[in-house]
């Protein structure tokens, strides 16, 4: 699955950071505690949170990963999307809560995975 | 620099301004910044209660910023209080539920109810972090990033790292934090200003963390000051006065200078090899009979006015013996002072060393006509300054001054560091 597609089950649109077709989404992790993320996320990893302050670019594009998942329709800071076309990290905004964003996207076989 | 009072719901009743007050006297502070989430209605009583008991109280906010990080604002005066207030009000969602979340109380300062806050003080501001910080500047105040070291509602567990050019003026640590650990992790370049606070939402620990600063007077001006590092004003260092060995030794050794003493000599000896470690201090101070060494080992004992309890020691007495460790204390009127406490260096129960840069700014700078020697010794390395050393490097200059703190700082630094990879090495480390 690309992030493309990760919007389209998510009933959203890619609000920056401009996607690669050909970039799989390996696995997923839900969190709105960044620290949390820079411990446990791992690389290819959609990210499905509702922070949005600009400080979440920094984070994936350490973490490596492939998409950042903004849920309850929030709309992102300016600098967040200006950083995220910067840094290349893909940025989806979904209306959705974050329970079904994750639920819809376990169900479309992206899984948690541990990190090693 | 960071208390809160019965309007914060997380705080107990018990903890009415003039409560408060009393709290940090007794703790033996000379200023609290009072900081309840998201709202200023009980500054007015609590500036009030310290006027009448001699205490500064300094009118703070602690914000609640959109990504759930708090922000302290250290604010100038009440009027700039109620300036921020309204913008936080604007942008605070929500209405309490006192069952839930618990009371939120407006208290005067002689301990009357006027009436209970509505807002929703637990929430969240619609605020970024950059929002709440602009807000706090143009208020007037000073932004600090409130407990830093904390995972939950710290600006670096919320958001994982500072925010590139957020404007801070200093950041904060929490009384779990060591303040030389802290440093190390947050400040390593002395990047940001950095201050201990208790945090305390009941009276009991208040001044459980305390942050020492240079200054003419405690008023926020003065703090402003010491904070930017400006006209000599600075902020010394901090740590936990009951906890932390560091300020157990602060404590005696000003003991020693209010006895009178012209020459207080301390002594750090750890030995991880032998499983030991001992603090001497000795001083020429007027010394106590026995009678007095004996009751001077009485918490409830103290010939201070500026304390109601003599803490120092005996909580270290304790802290020796609950480490396997002993004490011993030798004093004759006319001569002085000495101590000896010795701990079990692996002890689960024996207490850190915490922040010597502190103990030693603070002697020096505070008392600089009384020659101080310091000593600190780990498994055969050492290190020595001196108030005549560091005199005779400086060249005239003032112990007190910018260069005066900066190259004690640094000598203190040079010191610690050899010392930790001794330390390292013979715990075997990396």
């Amino acid at each position: 699955m690309n992030v493309m597609q990760v919007a389209g089950l998510l009933q959203g649109v890619v609000a920056g950071g401009s996607p690669d077709p050909k970039q799989e989404v390996l696995g997923g992790y839900a969190s709105d505690l960044l620290s949390d993320v820079m411990a446990n996320a791992v690389e290819g990893d959609v990210w499905v949170t509702l922070q949005k302050h600009v400080n979440i670019v920094a984070v994936a594009k350490l973490k490596g990963l492939a998409a950042i998942v903004i849920v309850n329709g929030r709309t992102p800071e300016p600098d967040t999307l200006a950083r995220a076309e910067a840094e290349g990290i893909p940025v989806v905004s979904t209306p959705l809560t974050a329970f079904e964003a994750v639920g819809i996207l376990y169900g479309a076989g992206v899984k948690g995975r541990r990190a090693p | 620099m960071h208390v809160h009072t019965c309007l914060s719901p997380c705080s107990e009743l018990e903890m009415h301004p003039a409560a408060l007050v009393k709290a940090a006297v007794d703790a033996g502070l000379d200023a609290v910044a009072v900081c309840d989430h998201n709202s200023a209605e009980n500054l007015a009583a609590a500036v009030r209660a310290g006027a009448r008991s001699g205490l500064a109280v300094l009118p703070g906010m602690e914000v609640t910023s959109e990504e759930e990080v708090h922000i302290l604002a250290l604010l100038p005066d009440l009027e700039a209080a109620q300036v921020l207030q309204s913008k936080v009000y604007q942008n605070l969602p929500g209405t309490n539920d006192p069952n839930l979340f618990g009371m939120q109380v407006v208290a005067n300062e002689d301990e009357e109810v006027l009436g209970f806050n509505e807002h929703l003080l637990s929430g969240a501001t619609a605020l970024s972090v950059e929002a709440v910080v602009a807000a706090i500047h143009k208020a007037g105040g000073l932004a600090v990033a409130a407990h830093v070291d904390r995972e939950r509602f710290g600006l670096i567990g919320q958001l994982g790292l500072i925010p590139e050019g957020l404007p801070l003026d200093a950041l904060e640590v929490s009384a779990n934090a060591q303040l030389n650990v802290a440093r190390t992790r947050f400040a390593p370049s002395g990047e940001y200003a950095l201050l201990c606070s208790s945090d305390a939402h009941e009276p009991k620990d208040v001044g459980k963390a305390v942050t020492f600063m240079l200054l003419e007077e405690p008023n926020p001006a003065e703090v402003r000051k010491a904070l930017a590092g400006a006209e000599g004003r600075a902020v010394l260092g901090g740590g936990r006065p009951m906890e932390d060995l560091a300020l157990h030794i602060l404590d005696i050794a000003q003991n020693g200078v209010e006895a009178g003493a012209t020459l207080v000599e301390i002594g750090l000896n750890e030995d991880p090899l032998k499983d030991l470690l001992t603090i001497e201090v000795k001083d020429n101070g007027r010394g106590m009979n026995e009678e007095t060494a004996a009751r001077a080992l009485d918490p409830f004992f103290t010939t201070r006015t500026t304390r109601k309890v003599g803490m120092g020691l005996p909580m270290l007495a304790a802290a020796a013996r609950a480490a396997g460790g002993n004490f011993q204390l030798a004093s004759e009127p006319g001569k002085g002072t000495a101590l000896k406490a010795s701990f079990q260096f692996s002890h689960i129960d024996r207490a850190p060393v915490g922040d010597l840069e502190t103990t030693l700014l603070v002697l020096f700078a505070g008392h600089p006509d009384v020659e101080i020697r310091f000593k600190h010794a780990v498994c055969g390395e050492d290190y020595e300054v001196s108030t005549g050393d560091l005199r005779a490097a400086l060249d005239g200059a003032v112990l007190a001054s910018p260069e005066g703190l900066a190259f004690t700082r640094e000598v203190v630094r040079r010191g610690e560091k050899a010392l930790s990879e001794a330390r390292a090495k013979a715990l075997g480390g990396p």
